[in-house]
């Protein structure tokens, strides 16, 4: 289905465009909110609210301000930025770095998804330690650039050629799984 | 404008990300339609982005699944619905909103044409009415005029026979041949020397003729004016006359003669 014909379908709140969309890329987003939140039941939860989200706010996404999965995985990240953020959250979690995501995969997953598990690993090889802990910071603990270069005392040009850098280098890694 | 420093300085990034003020949103969306390198640079960049979180997580409970439709359920677009019902919303969403405008203009003069129509119609309506109205009332005014001279004409009619101190002499056609049930009254004011007649009974001639009432006295008969037999039980007035002993009516060629036929004798009657 090309993109034109899907956000069309999800305008017309058509049931097989919906089953579509879910079918394509519920994965990926979420594996963005599943990033940040490592307890598997409220990223879930996050995911569920995020994607009802999408369904009835179609008529807000643009054309011109990127493709629909980079609106949607917006959505999704920033749902759970704010569920991390909230009062009953940070009591009971904690969040997310490289190494719990990583490990948290590989208890979690059946064997089908381990596969998918050890690509992670092979995904963030080739970092070095600046561009780790951008990905760290922006993917896994869903910070800002901003709350990064405040957080850290680190210059805001230089926290967004580092990200330019670490995506650069995950861009490559994609090649290798 | 450099390009090249514009792509590597990691705006595009924070673009995908979400990350950047109103502004800045904007200024990328214009650079990316203005140079193609830099639409390419956030193509490529979608792709990786989409491409990095398919790869490196895994895909949530198949209960989520179910749970998310669940909820979605009221949104949705029934599955068996009437091809209409299918139609209508693409057709909806690609309207501008001019057309919406136009749609209701369109409405509103169709409205206004019915309402104009509507009452058009009452107007020419009312309109009818309201003459019939006014020809009925002139009709009646003049109906109202007629009694008025009719009653005044007898109040004074009634006056004169109170005022006056007349003699009733009635003449009868029972000895004629021509109109026996025939009965006229003669009032007469000896004092005054008026005359009036009231027809009480008697036939309608035809147009070429003339009914004559005569006073005969001790100069023979005196034509003393022209009868109307149509106009029963009303006084009509006739000419003086000083000395009579007898009244009569003949039938007379129209406008009435010097001296009467009496072979048309209709009415005769003796003064007291």
């Amino acid at each position: 289905m090309e993109e034109p014909q899907l956000i069309a379908g999800l305008r017309a709140k058509d049931r097989k465009t919906i089953e579509y969309l879910y079918d394509k890329y519920s994965k990926a987003l979420f594996t963005v909110i599943s990033r940040i939140i490592i307890d598997k039941d409220i990223a879930e939860e996050v995911f569920h609210d995020a994607f009802i989200k999408i369904t009835r706010k179609i008529d807000s996404y643009e054309e011109s301000k990127g493709r629909l999965y980079t609106w949607m995985s917006n959505i999704c990240r920033n749902a759970a930025i704010d569920r991390t953020r909230s009062k009953e959250f940070s009591n009971s979690s904690k969040t997310n770095t490289i190494d719990d995501y990583v490990y948290g995969l590989e208890s979690a997953s059946g064997t089908s998804d381990l596969v998918d598990a050890i690509g992670v690993k092979e995904l963030l090889d080739d970092l070095n330690e600046e561009q780790r802990f951008m990905v760290e910071c922006i993917y896994f603990k869903g910070y800002t650039h901003s709350e990064v270069s405040e957080e850290f005392d680190i210059p805001l040009g230089t926290v967004k050629s580092r990200i330019r850098a670490a995506i650069n280098v995950l861009k490559k890694n994609l090649g290798k799984i | 404008m450099d390009i090249q420093a514009y792509i590597s300085s990691g705006k595009l990034e924070l673009f995908l990300l979400g990350e950047l003020g109103e502004r800045e949103r904007e200024e990328v969306v214009r650079m990316a339609k203005k140079y193609p390198e830099i639409q390419k640079e956030l193509d490529q960049l979608q792709d990786a982005f989409l491409e990095i979180d398919q790869k490196s997580g895994i895909a949530p409970s198949d209960s989520v699944k179910n749970k998310i439709f669940k909820t979605l359920e009221a949104d949705l677009v029934k599955e068996v619905k009437s091809p209409v019902r299918e139609v209508s919303p693409a057709k909806v969403i690609p309207m501008q909103p001019w057309k919406t405008y136009f749609a209701a203009a369109c409405i509103a003069a169709v409205l206004a044409t019915f309402a104009a129509i509507y009452y058009a119609n009452q107007y020419f309506d009312i309109d009818q009415k309201f003459t019939a109205l006014v020809q009925e009332q002139s009709v009646l005014a003049e109906e109202l005029n007629q009694y008025k001279v009719n009653f005044e004409k007898t109040d004074v009619q009634l006056e004169t026979l109170l005022a006056g101190n007349f003699e009733k002499v009635s003449m009868k056609g029972d000895g004629f041949e021509i109109e026996k049930d025939a009965l006229v009254d003669v009032w007469w004011d000896k004092g005054a020397n008026s005359v009036f007649v009231s027809v009480n009974n008697l036939s309608s001639l035809e147009d070429q003729y003339d009914y004559q009432l005569w006073a005969i006295g001790d100069q023979g008969p005196v034509g003393i004016g022209l009868v109307n037999a149509d106009q029963k039980f009303s006084l009509q007035q006739m000419e003086a006359v000083a000395s009579a002993g007898t009244f009569a009516i003949t039938i007379e060629p129209k406008g009435g003669s010097q001296s009467p036929t009496l072979e048309k004798l209709v009415v005769i009657g003796n003064v007291g």
